[in-house]
């Protein structure tokens, strides 16, 4: 990071979201998170935005988010408190009550924020560390055959595969009420699909790894790929290799179509 | 068997192996206690060092594992190319450090301290085997929960988690 001022440079510094921004404000005013005041934080965090908005840069809503409960907490200071403390607190990310909250969040996050320079320096050095470890990639598979295979490559691919995908279905659960709903009633671009499909093949001039093409982010996305692929092969338009039985399935273009 | 030959035994398991081999495999494979593969492995490690070999014993993710010496980096990275993975994002090592420190959480318990949404680092770090899934919460709407991989403890070089240092 780069706290230099921002008066004479363009490039603003890149913040991994309103946490690392307020705390980058605060460490440039050489503070301690327990000395700030509100008040002044809630000033400058805006300014900030206010530039960023000025140079057009796409804000976080995140960042939006925060600006108003920094303001929330910065009126709290100067209202009377209300004789009912409103108990209508919603849902939403910075769930703060006082700018004490709030710096003690900021201070938990310094912590990771810290850490995380700790494993920056580590992989650093692990980089320089070149192992015979393939990570199971695949074009080691085809060439170091049975002997050393990770043991989820004894299953047959299709079932790892799957697991994969459901896997990232399970993750993707978690955040569904977050996700917008598939329209079932949506025309399916099987030929859309099929056609991009084909472009792949032809720019990548070989084989693609059936895998590759399934592991896509959303379920729909996976269903149009894998009847897309079905259809191609079945109307001859690639064809679907194993170079052993139970291992990774290619795709190929098929020899006429090239 | 000779204390040569077992050496030599040793050097190609690990040299065979493309994950880091636990002391007590090796004691098992070898006949031999487990006292006895560590001094060995010791020693192993100090003759290659001392006759200026190219390959190191490492001791990471709770076993050893060959790999090249550090200081040949330079002559060896274009060989063997940085496409292997590419390098981890500020946001992905945050993230990675919180779930480290943490485990098993969840989702929101990470965006909660981060401030930040975290499912596409999340999606990525699975991918990558750096975290796996190990359950679900029993709380209202029984969340995934997240936990670091032996994957993370060797990229990054770590016996096991007790090598994190203390949080400050």
């Amino acid at each position: 990071m780069s706290p230099q001022p921002a008066k004479y440079t363009i490039r603003l510094p890149i913040f991994e979201g309103p946490f690392d921004l307020l705390f980058h404000l605060i460490k440039k005013e050489e503070l301690d998170i327990w000395e700030i005041s509100i008040a002044s934080v809630a000033e400058q965090y805006l300014a900030y935005l206010q530039s960023m908005q000025e140079l057009n840069l796409d804000i976080a809503s995140e960042f939006l988010v925060m600006a108003a409960t920094l303001l929330r907490l910065k009126s709290k200071l100067l209202l009377p408190r209300p004789v009912d403390p409103g108990e209508e607190e919603e849902e939403e990310l910075f769930q703060f009550k006082s700018p004490e909250e709030l710096f003690a969040r900021l201070e938990e996050y310094r912590l990771f924020k810290e850490a995380a320079g700790f494993f920056k320096e580590r992989a650093a050095e692990q980089r320089k560390v070149f192992l015979r470890a393939t990570g199971g990639k695949e074009k080691y598979m085809l060439l170091s055959g049975r002997q050393q295979q990770k043991s989820y490559y004894t299953y047959w691919e299709g079932a790892h595969l799957l697991s994969e995908i459901m896997n990232r279905f399970e993750a993707a659960a978690a955040a569904r009420a977050l996700a917008p709903a598939i329209d079932l009633f949506e025309d399916i671009p099987i030929g859309e699909r099929s056609a991009h499909i084909c472009a792949l093949l032809k720019r990548s001039g070989g084989a693609l790894s059936f895998r590759s093409l399934l592991l896509k982010k959303n379920l729909r996305e996976v269903l149009v790929t894998l009847i897309a692929l079905l259809d191609l092969a079945r109307r001859r338009q690639v064809r679907l290799l194993q170079e052993r039985p139970l291992g990774p399935i290619l795709v190929a273009p098929s020899q006429k179509g090239a | 068997m000779s204390e040569i030959n077992l050496k030599a035994i040793i050097e190609a398991i690990l040299f065979l192996s493309e994950e880091p081999v636990r002391v007590k495999k090796i004691a098992s494979r070898t006949g031999i206690s487990i006292e006895k593969a560590e001094a060995l492995l010791g020693e192993l490690q100090q003759d290659l060092i001392e006759q200026g070999r190219g390959l190191r014993i490492f001791e990471v993710a709770g076993g050893y594992q060959m790999g090249s010496a550090p200081e040949l980096a330079p002559y060896l990275e274009e060989a063997v190319g940085e496409e292997e993975s590419g390098q981890l994002s500020n946001a992905a090592l945050e993230t990675l450090a919180i779930i480290a420190y943490r485990q098993p959480l969840t989702r929101l318990e990470i965006e909660e301290i981060r401030g930040v949404r975290c499912e596409y680092i999340l999606d990525n770090l699975l991918k990558r085997k750096l975290i796996r899934i190990s359950g679900r919460k029993e709380s209202p709407g029984r969340p995934l929960i997240y936990k670091t991989t032996p994957d993370f403890l060797q990229y990054f070089g770590l016996k096991d988690l007790r090598e994190l240092p203390p949080l400050e």
